[in-house]
């Protein structure tokens, strides 16, 4: 379904095939020789064309764990990897919305010139930078705001300007930091179906780190819940919500209800009691979490 | 920042990638020492070389001259006319700074009345006046010290007219409905609160009445260390005027760092200070 | 309201050009050595500065002024970038900027003559050194205050090193950068005018001194008004630049503030 195409050079994988493998990834902080450690042991996997929503309770360590994946921190264990390459620095097959929007998006430039910077480097003809960059823009409905700056638009705008600076940048991923996490309920709403859309429209990957455990079952073809620190996954669902999905009914579903019930008694027995010495047994399916 | 991940400040900085790696505290001192010593070095070389000169004495020679005037009691008498006239200058200054701003502040006819002329003044640097201030008191202490308030009082006026303008109306309001009349009020709620602005003015006034105060002694020839660096310099003392020069450095280092401690000292209690703290 | 609009409006007008009357009508006729009449320090004014010294002193002291400046701020901002960037260079030479940036520029001034005598060259090394400080430590400024975000979207997105340096960190740090090469100005400004003032014949500042030395006030009065002049217009020149090229951020701060 990938009309619009992928980047070009490698061979990317089809739908259902493997993409983003971590394996036994580890980061841990020595500072003042004490050893900190903010991830476990932490093993999942992303294929191409699936929503993967990451949960967990607030404090995990999701943000490192997306610094790690983006090539941004260097892991101090295990490994990743990207269409079967390791991952050591920003892989290009990758874009990342921030959680933080007004900081993500340069004050100086135009929506238009925000969009434009990241595909300088790509070196591609004007008329495929001019195609794509209307093209996102009207993904996210913001095609009549190109020539504003990102601080004269609303939070949830700001927000589509980066998605967009995402999809002009055509990666095979989507990784998503909190993306919504400071919109109002409304604007989250429209972002979380804008997401959606972007799946279908580009059979893009997107993989989102979120602390709200509605929005992942909303999302998501399949759940990573993550537990507390240090990070280890407490268990892996597939949500098996009929597509496409809309706020009203998908939520509305009882088995909507059952997978949040489930998915948040996971992670509010993770938070109760957070294990100082899960480091030791934080072996990937030993996480004892309660069925 | 949900994930409350706590670093220390330098283990942040180190782990981002395509950042440079920080230095450790040690190596930021030995690194430190060594560029000293290599701006030494070169200076040495510069001098041994010869392509200078008379003009360039070595690094040794200035040492011993700096121990020289080190012994000389005309130097301590110079380095304390150059202290006092700088701070008799911040003194008077600040004195009619404050007054001023707190004025033109808080009464919005002063405000416009004075703001073409203060606007007009406000980038002309005193150096601008001395011909003036020489002309009429001669080399004098005076001479100097006007030229120090020249310098400073415009500044410390406008910073302390951004704190009054910063006061928070509802005290003010709140002042006036309890029958707290003008001279009151200005005294025990605008003053106080605008502190913050008058003394991040003063960490900047302080250096610069230094600075003020050596161009009143090089090219007015008042009483002071620029004074005597003009002297040795017209009479050929190179290796006098180097030490001069490195004493005059040592001052400003200890002028800047003691005016900002201060400015941390007298006004950390105070709930508005970060937004001053630059 | 709007009367009291009105009220200092013409408030702020008036009283300028009153005092500016009140000089000239009391200064009529003055004996007065330090105080000549304002009539008189027009007339010489016009005789000295328009034209006669504009193309061996006006001239020369203003390209002394915008030369020296220019360089200073391209030295200062590469530096500063270095600095910035480069951790090993910080380290090794911030203590000696920082004793470096102790001495009152103009004391610099001295120095130079020793090593480079009372030429033109002299002047102008002298405000670059001494206006260099303030744009390379806002500079340093400048780019460690970059937003981390920032430079995490231009590592994520493979920025070039160039685009990185260039659209990332020059950009955002360019604020910073500016308002110190406002202080760098009014420090050449200064600079010039002492090194002038120093054993020199030529220049503005030169013509100044010597008319005080020689007592003619209505000379030095002059002087000292067009040196007030230049202050006050390049200050204003800056703003307008800076204006220009801050837009983004003026109008984001203005915004930031209305909201």
């Amino acid at each position: 379904m990938s009309t619009l195409g992928t980047r070009t050079g490698t061979t990317s994988p089809r739908p259902g095939e493997l993409l983003l493998k971590v394996d036994g990834l580890a980061k841990s902080y020595t500072s003042k020789g004490k050893r900190t450690d903010i991830i476990g042991n932490l093993t999942f996997s992303v294929n191409a064309g699936e929503v993967v929503c990451l949960v967990g309770p607030s404090g995990v360590g999701k943000t490192t764990l997306l610094k790690c994946l983006a090539g941004l921190h260097p892991s101090t264990g295990g490994e990743m990897s990207i269409d079967g390459r390791r991952i050591y620095s920003p892989p290009p097959e990758m874009a990342l919305v921030f959680q933080d929007y007004s900081r993500s998006l340069m004050p100086w430039l135009t929506v238009e010139k925000n969009l434009r910077l990241p595909l300088r480097h790509l070196r591609l003809p004007q008329s495929e930078v001019r195609t794509r960059i209307l093209d996102a823009l009207a993904a996210v409905g913001l095609s009549h705001a190109a020539k504003q700056y990102p601080w004269e638009l609303s939070g949830g705008m700001q927000q589509r300007v980066a998605i967009a600076r995402a999809l002009a940048y055509r990666p095979e991923i989507l990784i998503m930091d909190e993306p919504f996490a400071s919109v109002d309920a409304q604007t989250r709403f429209d972002l979380e179906d804008l997401v959606l859309k972007i799946r279908d429209d580009y059979g893009m990957t997107v993989l989102l780190v979120t602390h709200d455990i509605d929005e992942a079952v909303y999302l998501s073809d399949r759940i990573v819940a993550i537990g507390l620190r240090p990070a280890v996954v407490l268990e892996e669902l597939t949500v098996d919500l009929p597509l496409p999905r809309n706020q009203l009914d998908t939520r509305a579903l009882p088995r909507f209800a059952e997978l949040r019930n489930h998915t948040l008694s996971l992670i509010q027995h993770a938070s109760a009691k957070p294990t100082p010495s899960a480091m030791e047994d934080a072996v990937p399916g030993a996480a004892g979490a309660p069925a | 920042m949900p994930d409350g991940v706590r670093l220390s400040p330098s283990a942040r900085r180190a782990s981002r990638s395509g950042e440079p790696r920080s230095l450790g505290r040690f190596a930021h001192l030995a690194y430190g020492v060594l560029g000293a010593v290599l701006v030494l070095g070169l200076w040495q070389a510069a001098a041994a070389s010869g392509r200078f000169g008379s003009g360039l004495p070595s690094v040794l020679e200035t040492l011993s001259a700096l121990a020289g005037l080190l012994g000389t009691a005309a130097f301590w008498s110079e380095l304390g006319a150059t202290i006092g006239i700088a701070a008799i200058g911040l003194a008077v200054s600040s004195v009619i700074g404050v007054v001023f701003g707190v004025l033109a502040g808080r009464f919005p006819l002063v405000r416009s009345a004075t703001l073409a002329v203060t606007e007009f003044l406000k980038p002309i640097p005193p150096i601008v006046v001395l011909p003036l201030a020489v002309m009429i008191w001669g080399p004098t202490q005076q001479m100097a010290i006007f030229l120090v308030i020249v310098g400073c009082a415009l500044a410390i006026a406008i910073q302390t007219i951004a704190g009054v303008e910063d006061v928070d109306p509802v005290a003010l309001s709140t002042a006036r409905s309890y029958g707290i009349g003008t001279a009151e009020s200005l005294w025990r709620i605008v003053l106080p609160s605008s502190l913050p602005f008058i003394g991040t003015a003063m960490r900047i006034a302080a250096p610069a009445s230094l600075v003020v105060t050596v161009v009143a002694g090089l090219l007015g020839g008042s009483p002071g260390l620029g004074r005597s660096i003009y002297l040795a310099q017209s009479a050929g003392e190179v290796a006098n005027m180097y030490a001069l020069v490195v004493v005059l450095g040592v001052l400003g280092v200890a002028a800047q760092g003691i005016s900002s401690a201060a400015e941390r000292r007298l006004l950390h209690w105070h709930p508005s200070f970060r937004k001053t703290g630059s | 309201m709007n009367t009291r609009k009105i009220i200092s409006v013409a408030v702020g007008v008036l009283v300028p050009i009153a005092l500016l009357a009140w000089w000239y009508l009391a200064s009529a006729g003055s004996l007065n050595p330090f105080f000549p009449p304002l009539r008189d320090i027009v007339v010489r004014f016009k005789e000295l500065w328009l034209f006669d010294h504009f193309a061996t002193d006006v001239l020369p002291s203003l390209g002394n002024l915008f030369v020296g400046f220019a360089i200073a701020v391209i030295l200062g901002v590469a530096l500063g970038f270095a600095m910035a960037t480069v951790p090993v260079l910080n380290a090794m030479l911030s203590p000696v900027v920082q004793f470096l940036r102790g001495i009152p520029p103009v004391a610099l001034i001295p120095i130079l003559i020793t090593l480079v005598g009372f030429g033109n060259e002299m002047r102008v090394a002298s405000i670059v050194i001494a206006a260099m400080f303030p744009t390379m430590l806002s500079t340093i400024d400048g780019i460690r205050s970059v937003e981390p975000g920032l430079k995490d979207v231009g590592a994520v997105y493979r920025f070039s090193r160039g685009d990185r340096l260039l659209r990332v960190y020059l950009p955002s740090s360019l604020p910073q950068i500016v308002s110190g090469m406002q202080v760098s100005l009014q420090v050449a400004f200064i600079v010039m005018i002492a090194s002038e003032m120093l054993g020199s014949s030529q220049g503005i500042g030169a013509m100044t001194l010597l008319a005080q030395q020689s007592f003619m006030s209505a000379d030095m009065w002059a002087g000292i008004l067009l040196l007030g002049l230049i202050g006050f217009l390049t200050n204003i020149l800056f703003d307008l630049v800076k204006n220009r090229v801050l837009s983004w951020y003026v109008s984001s701060k203005r915004l930031e503030r209305a909201a």
